[in-house]
């Protein structure tokens, strides 16, 4: 126990370290805010940077980069409507909204505070259960992954925005695209027309910048005329009393961040959107409307996705498999200092372990510091006249298209999808599912021919064992009883009678 | 004095790189697969060694997509000038059978073969066998009960189920998988069955008692896994195959001028020599080669000979390597 403490506060007690870490961070935050520089880019980068360093200081550095930038992606997402990556995706969706209100101070330190705890969360869980949730983790069979994805696929109804035909087109619309490029079981074309530029398909990351950056920029050229609401900064630390009522959802979030985040394969994009579905559907009389600048739609992902942080470091830590794309690159730093990440690293190496659970902690520290100061400056940027500011988020857009791989085809794909989601949105078709089609497409389309495949085929077996694994069976009974939630004859029965 | 031969090595160095000319500028690094992989983590190690003998920045980027075809294409687009390098795995050299380029590393010019990886089959800790026989008489006993995984036609576990299918019939139900790492959850899952893989990546979790090795398709046995038999005593048929296994390298277009293909593979066999580098090299159990010039031609030709030749056999090609002149492996 004291030597865990010990190499906990090994970059504690360091300055240099310590500047490291802060320094990664305040990094990160900037190249998550950016769409199109990812935090899994800015992390590789940073290995050959840090290649003759000493390994504690390149981690210090990395692990800031990583905490920060998760954080960083809600900044855009709140302030220009244009999220900074894909784990902000939701974070948008109501902050954005609020940021429109003349909250943006407001927004962007609540999504702080949240980020925070949300962060603190996934380490804790790390710190005490990480061999269990892992091994836990393992037992998701294709077909739970699957069921997860159908479970996200539920969200159309959350992003809908009232309409559910144009809701459920605009998500089978997202499927379609996300099926683009090289089958990846069979490496056959899908939807290619022999074209190998779309072998590796339309990057998700140019849908969203697009359907997000360019469509709002678009369609605020119809407001030209409207004077930007007057941001209010007196308020920019949430109150006690916001934060103590928010708490439980921030936790529940946490949880479904934790869950999420430590599935190999599955990431903070996926967590942030689950979790926003989840506080949609549990907040019975949210203030504000969902979608409408609803404060609840702001804690949900921003606590998932930090969350999902210390989730995905638990397979990592405890196997050697990655939660995400960037702990996959961490696995690869530390092989190139000389470690050998795996199972065995835990009892080889313990204090890579504790090392890491006290860096994150730290960060997560840094998050709050450097995430609570400059508001003011931020929320300004949202009071620009539409003039400079619409040039600005073009601008934005196209570097950030063109930096996913330095490929102009990807600022062509935005600038199309730009376009396309302005007329959507013209004749009432959410954007929102588009994109989440294009993240699950992947997810259920792959998973589904596992399952099926690893049944010979055999639909009656592959219904049978979902029934019969206490894992798949929990997953189908969720989607049943959220579907069931929605018919009337439900909502006639279960009527809540306060209200 | 200590300056003065500084400065000496340095005036030499300097005149040297101006006599070749080259590179005046930062060179471009494509790796072929993601960030985190084998060949990402390989190449990125190899790097700064490299970029130490060259005197500039190589900036390395991933463009992935297409089994390494969108990497390929993309230096073949560049001008053959040596500012911008393939980094890539064995993939390219089944291209043609498979019909998925028209290229493959013979229309390129090898700089160097760095490392080669040996295959291994691993299984769930929980499967009824513990060796290659075990395994053949479990699967014949029990037909499509057995599941394995699969990387894709042409990757490793494709091959080497088909070296395995040109000495036994089993019937085993195979699920595919995007890379070796999310199959090898998938087996540490009970997902599938068991596996073949490079042994690079299943030495952890072997290692930690999590995996187990039950056949090294190798000839001789492999001091990380004592005690596991090399498949040539069970299954001597393998021979005509092996060694065989995965590899590295590093390519520049046709048509590179010579002298920049020297200075390259200078820089690339110093870098590789370098000894943190040979430790990663044998700490995640891949075999040094670091070849290049004839020497690395024979081992690619080999290598697309013997693959080709097994992919067409087992059926699952699209073109017989007749077509592209690919001469039958000489057993």
């Amino acid at each position: 126990m004291f030597e865990a403490l010990q190499y906990f506060s090994i970059s504690w007690v360091s300055p240099e370290l310590m500047f490291l870490t802060a320094l990664g961070t305040f990094l990160g935050i900037y190249v998550g805010a950016i769409p199109g520089l990812s935090v899994t880019m800015a992390v590789s980068i940073l290995i050959s940077f840090t290649f003759s360093w000493d390994v504690n200081s390149a981690l210090c550095l990395m692990v800031g980069v990583y905490m920060g930038g998760v954080y960083g992606g809600s900044r855009t997402a709140i302030l220009l409507n244009i999220p900074g990556a894909p784990s902000a995706i939701a974070t948008a969706l109501d902050g954005y909204p609020l940021a429109q209100q003349g909250k943006a101070g407001e927004a962007i330190g609540l999504s702080t505070v949240m980020s925070v705890i949300g962060g603190f969360v996934g380490i804790i869980v790390l710190a005490v259960a990480a061999p269990h949730v892992s091994d836990f983790a393992l037992t998701f069979q294709p077909r739970d992954y699957l069921l997860l994805g159908l479970l996200g696929i539920l969200l159309v109804g959350s992003l809908s925005g009232g309409n559910m035909a144009k809701g459920l087109f605009a998500g089978a619309f997202g499927i379609l695209i996300g099926t683009v490029g090289l089958d990846p079981l069979t490496a056959e074309e899908r939807f290619t027309y022999g074209v190998v530029e779309l072998w590796s398909g339309i990057n998700p990351i140019a849908v969203m910048i697009g359907l997000f950056g360019i469509t709002e920029a678009l369609s605020q050229l119809h407001h030209m005329d409207k004077v930007a609401v007057k941001q209010r900064i007196d308020r920019l630390i949430p109150k006690w009393g916001d934060v103590k009522k928010y708490l439980p959802l921030s936790l529940r979030s946490s949880a479904i961040g934790v869950g999420v985040g430590s599935l190999p394969g599955v990431g903070g994009d996926i967590a942030a959107l689950m979790a926003y579905d989840q506080a949609k559907r549990s907040t019975k009389n949210p203030e504000v409307e969902f979608g409408k600048g609803a404060k609840e739609g702001l804690v949900a992902p921003e606590s998932a996705n930090n969350a999902a942080v210390g989730g995905a470091y638990i397979p990592m830590l405890t196997l050697g498999i990655p939660g995400d794309a960037v702990t996959a690159v961490f696995i690869g730093a530390l092989f190139i200092h000389g470690l050998n990440p795996g199972p065995m690293l835990m009892i080889e190496r313990p204090e890579m372990f504790w090392f890491t659970v006290g860096n994150l902690t730290l960060a997560n520290i840094f998050v709050l510091i450097f995430g609570l100061t400059g508001i003011r400056l931020f929320s300004k940027i949202v009071e620009c006249p539409k003039g400079i500011l619409i040039p600005v988020i073009f601008l934005l857009s196209i570097v950030g298209a063109y930096s996913i791989n330095n490929s102009i085809a990807d600022v062509w794909w935005m600038l199309g999808f730009g376009m396309l989601g302005y007329f959507f949105k013209m004749y009432g078709v959410p954007v929102g599912p588009i994109i989440l089609g294009v993240i699950l497409s992947r997810l259920i389309d792959d998973n589904w021919r596992r399952a099926i495949m690893s049944e010979r085929g055999d639909l009656s077996n592959f219904f049978i064992n979902m029934i019969s694994s206490p894992l798949s069976a929990t997953l189908l009974l969720a989607i049943i009883l959220i579907l069931l939630s929605q018919t009337p004859i439900w909502k006639k029965v279960f009527k809540p009678k306060n209200t | 004095m200590k300056k003065t031969i500084i400065s000496a090595i340095a005036a030499i160095a300097f005149s040297s790189a101006a006599l070749a000319d080259y590179p005046t500028k930062d060179i471009q690094g494509i790796i072929q697969w993601g960030a985190g992989g084998s060949t990402d983590t390989v190449m990125r190690a190899i790097t700064p060694h490299v970029e130490k003998e060259l005197g500039k920045s190589i900036i390395l980027s991933n463009r992935t997509g297409g089994v390494g075809v969108i990497a390929t294409r993309f230096v073949e687009s560049r001008r053959a000038d040596g500012y911008t390098l393939l980094l890539g795995a064995e993939n390219p050299q089944m291209y043609k059978v498979l019909g998925l380029a028209d290229i493959d590393y013979n229309d390129m010019i090898p700089v160097n073969i760095i490392a080669r990886g040996t295959p291994i089959f691993v299984a769930h800790n929980d499967a009824p066998f513990n060796t290659m026989t075990e395994f053949v008489e479990y699967a014949k006993a029990n037909p499509g009960k057995v599941r394995t995984g699969s990387t894709g036609a042409g990757g490793l576990t494709s091959i080497v189920l088909a070296m395995l299918d040109s000495q036994v019939k089993v019937d085993l139900t195979t699920i595919p998988y995007d890379g070796d790492g999310p199959a090898l959850t998938a087996l540490q899952g009970g997902t599938i069955d068991i596996m073949p893989a490079v042994l690079g990546a299943a030495i952890e979790h072997i290692r930690a008692g999590r995996l187990k090795a039950i056949g090294l398709v190798d000839v001789e046995a492999n001091d990380l896994l004592p005690g596991v038999a090399p498949i040539v005593d069970e299954i001597p048929g393998f021979s005509s195959y092996l060694p065989w296994g995965p590899f590295f390298g590093v390519f520049v277009k046709n048509g590179t001028p010579d002298s920049v293909v020297e200075t390259l593979t200078n820089a690339y066999s110093k870098g590789a020599e370098h000894p943190d580098f040979v430790d990663l090299i044998n700490g995640r159990g891949f075999t040094m080669m670091n070849i290049s010039g004839d020497e690395a031609r024979q081992f690619l030709d080999s290598y697309r000979s013997v693959s080709s030749w097994l992919v067409h056999d087992a059926g699952f090609s699209k073109n017989s390597p007749e077509e592209f002149g690919i001469p039958r492996p000489n057993n």
